[in-house]
């Protein structure tokens, strides 16, 4: 066998079964040897960003690794972005890049990049093959490393001469030997039992769960122990889908751009839990203002190094989700309704205080008119990917499932670009659920080259387009936080975005006016295929509440009365 | 005389890390010290008793919650096998410092006097330098390069930290196939 051979091979056993990637000239030997394995169905792309994007909308829709191919210099160096997108929100991806012959590595050769150098800290682990007997042991290892513990994606650069190197009976190792790697944790009993023992004995109790909780599977847990502890429960922008925003508990989303009782209950809660989650910066705004008054921090993760990186907890638990919440549960003893009924009284009267609230009466478009049509028609069941902006947070506050679903959206590396490949990759992988695809027209044409897959393909992802012909969100901050100063923002020289549809072979609908959006997402639902609809909004429509940058969580901002 | 340097040098953190010994290791350890902005003193690294595998010795001049994170961080890497903090646990630590003295005829002297009082080694001497060999504990060495410092100190060339514990564990380094370490990844 070849090593391009081996290669391929080597993905089946690991359970493969869709590739997106781009051929070149240093993984000629790989593209050469594919089409003898058609249980490994390619999607090629058009670029290998969205290479990687679809690979990680696949891989967060289907829990299984997504796996790229590229070809060594530029094309392995465009999907950098989307390794670290899927490196800041632990997603499996296992990228495949051809590199030059290990003779002349080193050398400047003809598109040659040091590819292991590029991508070492915008990956969990990356590998540099130059001898054909290393590509088993490497493949192995690199899924089991972008999948156990906390997940990320794995580089695996495989030099031309390996993969043309001949090794006739390849060696399948059945074990793995890394020493160095441990990703399984038993979480301490004695901590769990004592974080029980709080969140039992807590007044005002607040649980914030993060990605981790849906990386884990660990949904039904998390609704089991909140109801249990009777705990307000909210999550952060990656946690949405964790819990239903439609439970009576539901805090809804948190952070810089969080509900307003969401809020209030993180600043006023003395005992808070981050389950699954990094406690970024999003998440806390300024970081020393965050949960003052919170006597007992608890934290869960599965990443140890998340102990105390940005606020030191009271009690530690190193696990996954899934697992310490349901070893924690039968630990909670249920307060007395009399007990918590003050605590969630406040939480109510906050949620009537700060709802969420929008102008949707001056004659324009509203995005969350949008959004509220798009989400009925998802009937807890579609998966929504947004793109990053306004179009982001909007699709989050919005999203009202009454159980657990998937939301998905690049939330840590805030990628431009990222929703559409994402939906196509997510819809590869779950062809039985509707897909729709919410993006700003900024970040779309980012990566809307992709569209020729979807209609090669003929995979049915809706592309909601919340068009305002600028770069929105940044236009909010320089009209809040930058004294007014519109600069660089305007995007009104854009495609005209049904006829650049058409042009792809796909069907597109412009959108104008609240009483056409109904009808455009009925053309959409019942033509099959990719669709996509411009949605002409409100051009100066902004994202409520919101923290201003440098305050803390108490100083959010609600929409002004005076907007129109 | 208490200078910056050997204040630093007797509130600096120890950290030992055997790794495995592959191509790009180093540069993994070093681009997550850099990325993460740790403050990092010393690094020096080199083969341990058991082929395949290398002794880090990282100084890091900080407090306790920063030497935590460096540690949990470089564990997350899947080719550190084992990291440990010896700040606070019974250890032997050294440095060796290559110290090129200019001399004349004035200073030759006091100078011979001054190394064979701070316990330096002269390795090589013509008319005009001396080249001498200063080993021992971090502040040690702070303290007698300090007092170099009253002669003219034309070069230096210093080895960085190295560490081990006193514990009778046998470590990574020493029993290949053991398991220690590891991370979250």
């Amino acid at each position: 066998m070849t090593g391009a051979d081996i290669v391929l091979e080597a993905l089946e056993r690991e359970g493969v079964r869709v590739i997106f990637g781009y051929p070149g000239g240093a993984n000629l030997p790989i593209y050469k040897e594919l089409p003898k394995h058609p249980r490994l169905r390619h999607i090629l792309v058009r670029h290998e960003q969205g290479a990687a994007h679809m690979a990680d909308g696949y891989a967060r829709a289907s829990g299984r690794a997504g796996v790229v191919f590229a070809t060594s210099g530029p094309g392995a160096l465009n999907t950098i972005t989307g390794l670290a997108t899927a490196f800041m929100d632990s997603v499996p991806l296992v990228a495949i890049t051809g590199q030059v012959a290990s003779t002349v590595v080193g050398r400047d050769a003809f598109q040659e990049s040091d590819v292991v150098g590029c991508s070492m800290p915008v990956t969990k682990h990356n590998y540099l093959i130059t001898d054909v007997h290393d590509i088993p042991r490497v493949i192995k290892e690199a899924f089991h490393i972008a999948t156990t513990g906390r997940p990320g994606p794995v580089l695996i650069d495989v030099c031309k001469d390996a993969q043309q190197a001949d090794w006739p009976d390849p060696v399948w190792p059945q074990a793995i030997q890394l020493p160095g790697y441990r990703p399984a944790f038993t979480p301490d009993l004695s901590q769990l039992e004592r974080a029980a023992d709080a969140l039992s004995r807590a007044e005002r109790p607040v649980i914030l769960a993060g990605h981790g909780v849906i990386l884990s599977g660990g949904e039904e847990e998390l609704i089991a122990l909140a109801e249990k502890s009777a705990t307000p429960t909210g999550t952060t922008l990656l946690g949405i889908g964790a819990f239903p925003v439609r439970h009576p508990l539901s805090l809804h989303m948190t952070g810089f751009m969080g509900t307003g009782w969401n809020l209030k209950a993180v600043q006023d809660a003395d005992l808070l839990m981050c389950v699954g989650m990094r406690v970024d910066d999003r998440v806390t705004a300024k970081l020393a203002d965050w949960a003052p008054r919170a006597e007992t921090f608890i934290h869960v993760d599965i990443d140890r190094s998340e102990m105390g990186k940005n606020r030191r907890p009271h009690m530690e638990v190193v696990a996954d989700a899934k697992t310490a919440l349901g070893k924690m549960l039968p630990h909670i003893r249920p307060p007395e309704p009399e007990r918590r009924r003050p605590w969630l009284t406040q939480i109510d009267r906050w949620r009537e205080e700060h709802p969420l609230r929008y102008v949707h009466s001056n004659g324009h478009l509203q995005p969350q008119d949008v959004m509220i049509e798009m989400y009925r028609r998802c009937a807890d069941e579609a998966i929504v990917v947004a793109d990053v902006g306004q179009n982001q947070i909007w699709a989050a506050l919005w999203w009202n499932f009454a159980k657990p679903g998937l939301f998905i959206n690049s939330g840590g590396a805030g990628t431009m670009g990222f929703a559409f490949p994402a939906a196509i990759g997510a819809k590869v992988a779950r062809p039985e659920k509707d897909v729709w695809c919410v993006a700003g027209e900024g970040g779309f044409v980012m990566t809307a080259q992709e569209l020729s897959v979807a209609v090669k393909h003929q995979l049915d992802v809706k592309i909601v387009l919340l068009n305002n012909f600028s770069l929105g969100m940044v236009r909010q901050f320089q009209d809040d936080f930058y004294g007014g100063v519109r600069s660089e923002v305007d995007l009104h020289d854009m495609p005209d975005f049904v006829k650049l549809a058409e042009a792809y072979g796909l069907p597109g609908r412009l959108v104008t006016s609240a009483d056409e959006i109904g009808p455009a997402m009925d053309f959409a639902q019942q033509t099959p295929g990719p669709v996509l609809i411009d949605f002409r909004i409100d051009e100066e429509a902004n994202v409520y509440p919101i923290v201003p940058l440098g305050l803390g969580l108490n100083d959010f901002r609600e929409l002004p009365d005076d907007y129109a | 005389m208490t200078t910056p340097e050997i204040a630093r040098a007797q509130r600096l953190r120890v950290l030992t890390a055997v790794v495995e010994d592959h191509p790009g290791v180093l540069s993994r350890v070093s681009g997550m010290i850099r990325r993460r902005g740790f403050n990092i003193h010393g690094l020096s690294v080199g083969p341990t008793g058991v082929p395949g595998r290398s002794r880090m010795t990282l100084t890091v001049d900080a407090g306790h919650a920063e030497v935590d994170q460096v540690e949990k961080q470089l564990d997350r890497l899947i080719e550190v096998l084992e990291i440990e903090d010896l700040t606070e646990t019974p250890r032997i630590n050294r440095e060796l410092a290559l110290v090129k003295l200019a001399v004349d005829e004035g200073s030759r002297s006091r100078a011979l006097t001054e190394i064979d009082r701070l316990g330096g080694r002269v390795l090589d001497e013509d008319r005009e330098q001396l080249i001498v060999e200063l080993s021992g504990e971090f502040e040690r060495v702070e303290i007698a390069l300090e007092a170099l410092r009253s002669f003219r100190i034309v070069d230096l060339a210093r080895s960085g930290p190295v560490a081990i514990s006193k514990s009778r564990d046998r470590g990574p380094a020493r029993a290949p196939g053991t398991q220690a370490g590891g991370g979250a990844g």
